[in-house]
């Protein structure tokens, strides 16, 4: 389990912000918490599950897709602040995030 | 850019014009036009209403498949016209014939005549409302097969995309319990792709040889630039193979992102996408090691 700090909620902000301005073609810095993924930013799944291999990749992280997916299901994510929420949890507890549910 | 590396690959469907590169290629209206005109009067006047913006004929299955179609041919003539030549071709599902045409291996009449003969075979054979296609994305093969298994489902998997990536065919209503179930399971994406017919499937299998009752007679060219099965990955190098290919492939399940590793594995370095909605290109962010996509304009308007 990872130990989020202040820097790696920073550093995941600007992933996500980066990211989204390069594959939506948006001015990064219009893009809020409260921007919406798919109506304001024309974003789709397939960016989703891009992002999440990023950090996969960059955090060394250990979790399935299927248990991001079911986790989605009851935590749908639709803002840019919520997909950031969930990538720190996704961070933190890696396959541990449906515990969250117990 | 190395020319000698690229292959052109084509669509099977137009999903949308959102990121459409013809619009920065002024010559493309033109050359579309010409084939559209000449499609229109060979399969039907229909297609002349068809507009991009404000009647893209996305919904209907053949008339979507035939602006697909003369899509990839006019956007292959233009590569081709400025000097681009693909060491290698391949279709995504029905985008096998825009990328036999790419090759010389068939005339655009041919392949207006193996969609339109495909599909009238399909239709006198299959039901038209029993049947459908859905995507996954975020399960395993395993997980899909579990699904399938566990719910009783008489589904295929016809198309793997990537690891993560898969297109299942059957019928309709097994389609939708499977998508309420691979939601449960954990997809992080599970949707109808909007077509009644089982493409790759076995239950195609008698319009195939209807369809090879056309396809014995049409005039048929060893391709001049291989083509890749998306069926085998093997290269189609004559026209015996090109016609057998034709038949096979609306009845087998194809595998796109063997594909796509093995035209890596022979050479490829760029690929670039002969259709306007860019799904192959995204697609290719999950092929680890499959090479790089540039839009079909890039090429054009950097020569």
């Amino acid at each position: 389990m990872a130990k989020i700090t202040e820097n790696t909620r920073t550093e995941v902000r600007e992933i996500v912000l980066a990211f989204f301005a390069e594959e939506c073609e948006a001015d990064k810095s219009q893009i809020k918490d409260n921007t919406s993924i798919i109506k304001d930013l024309d974003g789709d799944s397939l960016m989703f599950l891009e992002l999440i291999e990023i950090f996969k990749k960059k955090y060394n992280l250990d979790i399935e897709l299927k248990t991001i997916g079911k986790y989605a299901v009851k935590h749908p994510v639709e803002t840019i602040g919520q997909l950031i929420e969930m990538q720190m949890l996704i961070i933190e507890l890696e396959n541990r995030l449906l515990e969250l549910e117990k | 850019m190395a020319e000698n590396t690229i292959s052109f690959v084509f669509p099977a469907f137009i999903s949308d014009y959102r990121d459409d590169p013809s619009r920065e290629v002024p010559v493309f209206h033109e050359v579309f036009q010409e084939y559209l005109s000449k499609a229109a009067g060979l399969a039907g006047s229909e297609l002349l209403a068809f507009h991009p913006e404000s009647n893209p004929l996305l919904q209907n299955e053949l008339l979507n498949q035939y602006i697909s179609y003369i899509y990839g041919c006019s956007c292959a003539g233009i590569l081709l016209n400025s000097g681009i030549k693909p060491v290698m071709t391949a279709g995504y599902s029905m985008g096998i014939y825009a990328s036999l045409y790419s090759t010389g291996s068939i005339s655009f009449e041919t392949g207006l005549l193996f969609i339109q003969k495909a599909y009238e075979a399909i239709r006198s054979t299959v039901p038209g409302d029993h049947y459908g296609m859905c995507g996954v994305i975020g399960l395993s093969e395993k997980d899909i097969r579990e699904i399938a298994v566990h719910y009783n489902l008489n589904l295929a998997i016809v198309n793997c995309n990537s690891d993560h990536s898969f297109i299942i065919a059957g019928d309709s209503f097994h389609i939708n319990v499977f998508l309420l179930k691979a939601r449960e399971e954990g997809a992080l994406h599970a949707r109808s792709l909007g077509v009644s017919i089982p493409y790759h499937t076995n239950l195609l299998t008698e319009a195939s040889k209807l369809l090879a009752e056309t396809v014995s007679t049409a005039d048929v060219h060893a391709p001049g630039i291989p083509v890749i099965s998306v069926l085998s990955q093997e290269m189609i190098t004559d026209a015996e193979q090109v016609r057998r290919e034709v038949v096979k492939n609306i009845c087998h399940p194809f595998n796109w992102l063997a594909t796509q590793l093995k035209m890596f594995n022979s050479g490829v370095r760029i690929f670039t996408e002969c259709g306007p909605s860019q799904a192959l290109r995204k697609n290719s962010k999950f092929i680890p090691g499959g090479g790089k996509f540039v839009n079909w304009n890039t090429l054009v308007n950097t020569l």
